[in-house]
């Protein structure tokens, strides 16, 4: 539990977040440690896409602090862009670009972004779909892969920016049965490999297995937090251990 | 598979510009069908009076060349300039900066409100007050004017029918707004946008008969500068009317082709 000492790299302070007059995020704190692997759990509507969605801005905040890499997101000075590629995200619906091939997606915002040349970024892109175990299809549009295989590839295109942070909401959510393992196995790998992660997924197995730690959040709050060992054998709360109930 | 599937009902996606030429449907296959009729006809037609009748009709037909080109000048020019202002008006719509949106919106309104023959009056005026410009510009002026509020719509319609999870992608990898647009947005609505694109082609080709007003020698202008010479008023007509219908009819048809092009390249 060393990690957790160490200085955040993400740091979320106090935040609310209010959709017109919904509340979807009542005062939240959280931090997560470099290296760490976060899941976060809880029922549909307990705000933890919104949570998630906030670390990257793609959605804003009604009050609160968070700070990304040492980046308070709402100072003015901050360019969010550049933030945002050192955090990698994944979409329940994948959102690759259709008119981009396989490699075109992954090679598209390194090269604009960051200018890397043609070759480099072909190269680099053809190490991750590799890595992403789909190197074949390369040339082949979106559209031609199965839902596990575009989703493997927008893990790779994440990837592509070589992130500090890899952001998942619920990846696997959009996803027939039988492919939900081959993209929850590139993600444990890349939790291996030391990647800091969060992750918003209802894939119980893998919090167990790779989380060090979870959180469980519920009408926008978090109720508790733990390492799966804790989180699953003693839950504290009576609502995470309804959850619990409910799913196990 | 889900993503197939959205992307599937994205093609679905119909922009309704109204009064554009009826663009033949798939299912109007055959040589019996409107499209068909209609083309055969006004070929036939028009071949039978040349030939039949070459007096006055090959006259006419002799005449008339110089203002095919002049419509299809102004319509090309007109075009070319309404997807320029309608790329912007179609931006300012969906921009969040309220001025902005304001500006484009109002803009949008005014030209909706008042007819093109009289904007077409208005603006070569106007602009005749201030500047002297030829009155074939004056006229590409006019129309683009007025059709970029329709294309500006067109633009809107277009880019509003991406998902919005290609801007959350584009904008999560670092695009700013502007980038985000132009790589990942535009090139997708291009497919949905050409379409309506095509439709508003040929309504404006038709509309460019409003600019023989304006001492433009236009198809029109020119047919009735040979019917008021001879006084043939209804042969000439026929004759301008038949050419413009074989010009839509061969514009509509490259439309649907077009479109079915688009819709099967997924």
């Amino acid at each position: 539990m060393s990690r957790q000492n160490a200085e955040p790299i993400i740091r979320v302070t106090d935040v609310f977040k209010y959709f017109d007059q919904m509340c979807a995020l009542k005062n939240v704190s959280m931090s997560v440690a470099p290296g760490e692997k976060v899941v976060i759990l809880g029922p549909s509507g307990s705000g933890k896409s919104t949570l998630l969605r906030t670390i990257n801005r793609l959605e804003d905040i009604t009050s609160g602090r968070i700070v990304v890499d040492g980046n308070d997101l709402d100072d003015p000075e901050v360019d969010i862009n550049k933030v945002r590629m050192e955090v990698g995200m994944v979409f329940q619906s994948f959102n690759l670009f259709p008119h981009k091939t396989v490699l075109e997606n992954l090679t598209l915002a390194p090269m604009k972004l960051k200018k890397i040349p043609a070759e480099k970024a072909r190269d680099m892109a053809y190490q991750l779909l590799h890595k992403v175990g789909i190197s074949e299809k390369a040339d082949v549009f979106p559209s031609r892969l199965s839902g596990g295989q575009q989703q493997r590839v927008a893990i790779a295109r994440a990837l592509a920016m070589e992130p500090k942070i890899m952001l998942f909401d619920e990846p696997t959510s959009a996803l027939d049965p039988e492919m939900i393992g081959e993209v929850l196995e590139v993600m444990a790998q890349l939790a291996r490999e030391g990647m800091t992660m969060v992750v918003v997924t209802h894939e119980m197995g893998f919090a167990r297995e790779v989380a060090d730690r979870l959180v469980f959040m519920d009408e926008g709050v978090i109720i508790e937090e733990a390492p799966p060992h804790d989180f699953f054998n003693n839950p504290r709360h009576p609502r995470t251990q309804k959850f619990l109930e409910q799913i196990l | 598979m889900k993503k197939n599937k959205t992307h599937e009902e994205q093609q679905k996606l119909v922009i309704d510009v109204g009064d554009g030429a009826a663009i033949p449907i798939k299912s109007d296959k055959g040589l019996v069908s409107a499209w068909w009729i209609a083309f055969l006809g006004a070929i036939g037609t028009l071949l039978f009076l040349v030939i039949f009748k070459p007096d006055p009709y090959q006259r006419i037909i002799e005449f008339l060349p110089d203002g095919i080109l002049i419509t299809f000048q102004v319509t090309v020019y007109s075009i070319l300039m309404a997807l320029v202002i309608g790329l912007v008006t179609g931006l300012g719509r969906i921009s969040r900066n309220k001025y902005i949106n304001l500006v484009a919106s109002t803009y949008v309104e005014i030209v909706r409100g008042v007819p093109l023959l009289v904007q077409l009056f208005y603006i070569y005026y106007a602009l005749g007050k201030f500047v002297q410009v030829p009155d074939m510009m004056a006229a590409v002026i006019a129309m683009s004017f007025c059709y970029g509020a329709y294309m500006g719509e067109v633009f809107r319609a277009g880019i509003s029918s991406i998902h919005k999870g290609q801007t959350e992608a584009a904008r999560s990898l670092g695009f700013n707004r502007a980038q985000t647009m132009y790589y990942v947005i535009l090139p997708q609505a291009w497919r949905t946008i050409l379409p309506p694109v095509g439709n508003e082609f040929i309504a404006l080709l038709k509309d460019t008969s409003l600019v023989s007003i304006l001492a433009v020698a236009d198809l029109l202008r020119r047919g009735r500068e040979f019917a008021s010479e001879s006084f043939l008023y209804f042969e000439t007509y026929t004759m301008v009317a038949i050419i413009y219908l074989i010009i839509t009819l061969i514009l509509s048809k490259l439309v649907s082709i077009m479109e079915e092009r688009l819709s099967r390249h997924v």
